[in-house]
């Protein structure tokens, strides 16, 4: 009897192994698209150990899995990430898209996304009509950048949810700001730190966006816009600062650009450094990454940038 | 009425008294009086801490941290771990939201998001960390709060390994881990294969990120049903496997009084009659009368033999790391030695004066500097007794802002002795930069390359223009 039991158990456990997914198949699958062990295994066993098939299920089912895994992992706080600095012509992007670890924000899949996103938003700034101003400015919220379309035709929506789906991890586009210039204003961008640059865009912890005007054509001019964009991102000034405004008591709380001791050089000011190379700040923007990143959700009021 | 006679008799004294004290100017004895008064309370005071235990050292220490994706289960897996550890009296059982929740800690003046559990196995007593990203690791390292020894990576056999999992083995070498634990976490949620699967993909990529994965133990087991009490075989009988890989794979840390002696000089005297004496405290080793030594710092390396050890004015058979000591030292003219130097066992230190090193740069509220700074920074680096202008160049960025970690290059004036795993401070003025600990040390500078330090702007831009 006992046996008997013994061999009829054996049966069941081994017809159980057969009707799961066979081992090399499962593992061929996931080498070949990179999806999580359970989605390949799920692909496997809805067609039939059929790899072909599977492969084609999961590339449909990646998007509706990306979106399932962005859905349960929303609202979960997101304070790393990156700002990524892009400058074509006389059209300047500076995007920042958040994840949860600074691992993530390390990670090539998540560089393409921030690529993505400061792609998109050249293109849409590329589209709008230049303005009587010298220089357009575009804010984006998070709303408005998941709308804006990649270059294959998806929203950056869509091509979050697919990185989420991969990482594992909650990221958000968290704002976007596109400059157009005119009328003989010229863009530089910088990131710091300057370690990665994909397609010419640079990506960083910081990032800032110089819009100057040449008044007197010299050689160094690009250079030291450059490095004004360096300063910009290192030394946090608030505003560019007129003639009217006096220089702070203290050196080192001073927040007007024009008054501050320049960064790469600290024996002349900025003020000076500008009328030296004939140089003249038009405007400049400054972001850091999660500075604005207490907001749970929806941002509230005045953490959103108005538009001027 | 007899309160008067008290007083009246009484006040001749407190003047002649209270003259004394002004006559005499002894305004440095009142100080010090101040200080007694001070001091003394201190050492008196009797506190009851009726709830803290004593922590018994029978057993050696270990540092292990977790490292893996946020949503593996490392802080589980750590509650499991002390869950399963507490029904054998070898640990305070504590909760997941506990580990999760832990508050920012203040080491060294930085901030760390950090968690620090302890627990102890039949064999060793551990120290568990647990920190939510890559800065805080890497801020763990340089503070040396807690020095990591070997780490366990959690990976789930669910989602296998994922693309950020090279991040984390990259963290692993950077902060000098070598000795890694594997656990394959979640495995109720999965089935056999997929858990040969995940390990045969976490060996592969182990090996390709130069660790040793064919060697690495890999445990699997699901740390939820351990915390539940459900499922022995995979839940409690797995976290026991897995510290008894820990117990056995991460080599247990050389402790200080194992090591070669060492002993940062502080001062030196010349007592007639006797000889040079050098004072300071020993940091690691045992030091015997009679051995031999060596004093190495400022460009000298001075042999001589130590004559006697003294602590608190009485001779010492040996002294052990930790004891203020003075050294009797043999041959050697009180000039000759100088603070800063380090009297050590002979050929177990060397001078350097170029390094690599990876420091914190305190942010402006942990009291650093405001602004960022670039290569060619002029500081002074703080270590051990002695102190030294040195020349930073930034390595991989083209700034470094406070609150930045950063991998730096230091070319230091002078040689001194320095060793991987030093921990130094940098200073600008009389403020506090940073914080680092040396990674490499590098060829020493030739002599053109120790004039470059002192140059200035100009003549470094003139000799790139020259090189043009």
């Amino acid at each position: 009897m006992q046996v008997l039991t013994k061999t009829i158990w054996r049966f069941f456990h081994s017809s159980g192994t057969n009707l799961a997914v066979e081992k090399s198949l499962l593992a061929t699958l996931r080498k070949k698209t990179g999806y999580t062990f359970s989605n390949c295994k799920k692909a496997l066993e809805m067609h039939n150990n059929d790899l072909n098939h599977a492969e084609t299920w999961l590339k449909q089912q990646a998007q509706a899995l990306g979106w399932s895994k962005a859905t349960k992992l929303e609202g979960r706080q997101t304070m790393q990430g990156l700002v990524g600095v892009a400058v074509r012509d006389d059209e300047g992007v500076l995007v920042e898209v958040n994840c949860e670890t600074d691992f993530v924000a390390r990670n090539k899949e998540f560089q393409k996304i921030v690529e993505d996103a400061a792609m998109s938003c050249l293109n849409f700034i590329k589209s709008q009509r230049k303005s009587q101003d010298t220089i357009t400015k575009i804010c984006l919220d998070a709303e408005q950048l998941k709308s804006l379309k990649t270059l294959d035709g998806k929203s950056l929506a869509d091509q979050l949810a697919m990185m989420i789906g991969i990482v594992g991890e909650n990221a958000t586009l968290k704002r976007a700001l596109c400059l157009k210039a005119g009328n003989g204003v010229q863009l530089s961008g910088y990131a710091h730190p300057s370690g990665n640059s994909n397609n010419n865009i640079l990506m960083g912890r910081l990032g800032g966006l110089l819009a100057y005007r040449v008044i007197e054509p010299t050689e160094n001019a690009t250079e030291v816009s450059k490095g004004l964009c360096q300063h910009i991102v290192g030394m946090d000034p608030k505003k560019i600062g007129s003639s009217t405004d006096e220089p702070s008591k203290n050196k080192d709380d001073e927040k007007c650009l024009i008054h501050q001791d320049y960064l790469l050089d600290e024996s002349v000011t900025v003020k000076d450094l500008l009328s030296e190379s004939k140089l003249e700040i038009v405007d400049f923007k400054r972001f850091e990454c999660g500075e604005s990143s207490h907001a749970v959700g929806d941002q509230p009021l005045e953490y959103v940038e108005t538009c001027q | 009425m007899t309160s008067i006679i008290v007083a009246r008799a009484l006040a001749p004294a407190f003047h002649r008294s209270l003259k004394q004290l002004i006559k005499k100017g002894s305004i440095r004895q009142l100080q010090n009086f101040a200080k007694t008064l001070q001091v003394v309370p201190q050492y008196r005071q009797k506190r009851f801490y009726a709830e803290k235990q004593v922590f018994e050292r029978t057993k050696p220490h270990c540092n292990v941290g977790t490292i893996g994706h946020v949503d593996h289960g490392k802080t589980t897996l750590t509650a499991a771990i002390t869950k399963v550890l507490s029904e054998q009296k070898l640990a305070l059982a504590r909760l997941y939201q506990d580990i999760d929740n832990a508050p920012e800690e203040k080491a060294r003046g930085i901030t760390i998001n950090v968690a620090h559990i302890e627990y102890q196995t039949e064999n060793r007593h551990y120290g568990h960390t647990d920190c939510p990203g890559h800065a805080d690791y890497i801020k763990n390292m340089i503070t040396g709060a807690a020095q990591m020894d070997g780490a366990i990576m959690v990976v789930a056999a669910t989602d296998g390994v994922m693309p950020q999992t090279r991040e984390h083995l990259l963290l692993a070498k950077q902060i000098g881990v070598t000795h890694l634990v594997v656990f394959i976490n979640k495995v109720d949620a999965a089935d056999k294969e997929m858990v040969e699967l995940v390990e045969m993909e976490i060996r592969e990529l182990l090996t390709e990120m130069g660790f040793d994965g064919d060697n690495i133990p890999i445990v699997s087991g699901s740390a939820l049903c351990a915390l539940e009490g459900k499922n022995p075989e995979i839940g409690s009988e797995a976290i026991l496997k897995l510290l008894a890989e820990v117990d056995s794979y991460i080599p247990t840390p050389v402790r200080e009084l194992d090591k070669p002696f060492l002993l940062p000089v502080e001062n030196t005297y010349s007592i007639p009659g006797r000889g040079t004496v050098v004072t300071g405290r020993l940091e690691r080793g045992v030091l015997k009368k009679g051995a031999d030594c060596e004093i190495v710092g400022y460009n000298k390396v001075l042999k001589t033999v130590v004559t006697g050890v003294e602590m608190f004015h009485k001779i010492l058979e040996e002294a052990q790391a930790g004891d203020q000591l003075g050294a009797l030292i043999r041959g050697l003219k009180r000039d000759d030695v100088k603070r800063g130097m380090v009297l050590a066992k002979p050929g177990t230190v060397k001078s350097q004066d170029h390094i690599e090193s990876q420091v914190y740069v305190l942010s402006k509220e942990e009291g650093g500097r405001t602004k960022p700074f670039t290569s060619f920074i002029q500081l002074q680096m703080f270590c051990r007794t002695w102190d030294c202008a040195v020349q930073v160049i930034v390595a991989d960025k083209e700034m470094v802002m406070p609150g930045e970690d950063s991998r730096l290059e230091l070319r230091m004036m002078r040689p001194m002795v320095l060793e991987e795993g030093q921990r130094f401070t940098l200073r600008d003025g009389s403020q506090t930069l940073g914080t680092g600990v040396v990674t490499k040390t590098l060829a020493r500078l030739t002599p053109e390359e120790r004039e470059a330090i002192s140059e200035g702007k100009k003549a470094r831009e003139k000799k790139l223009q020259a090189a043009k």
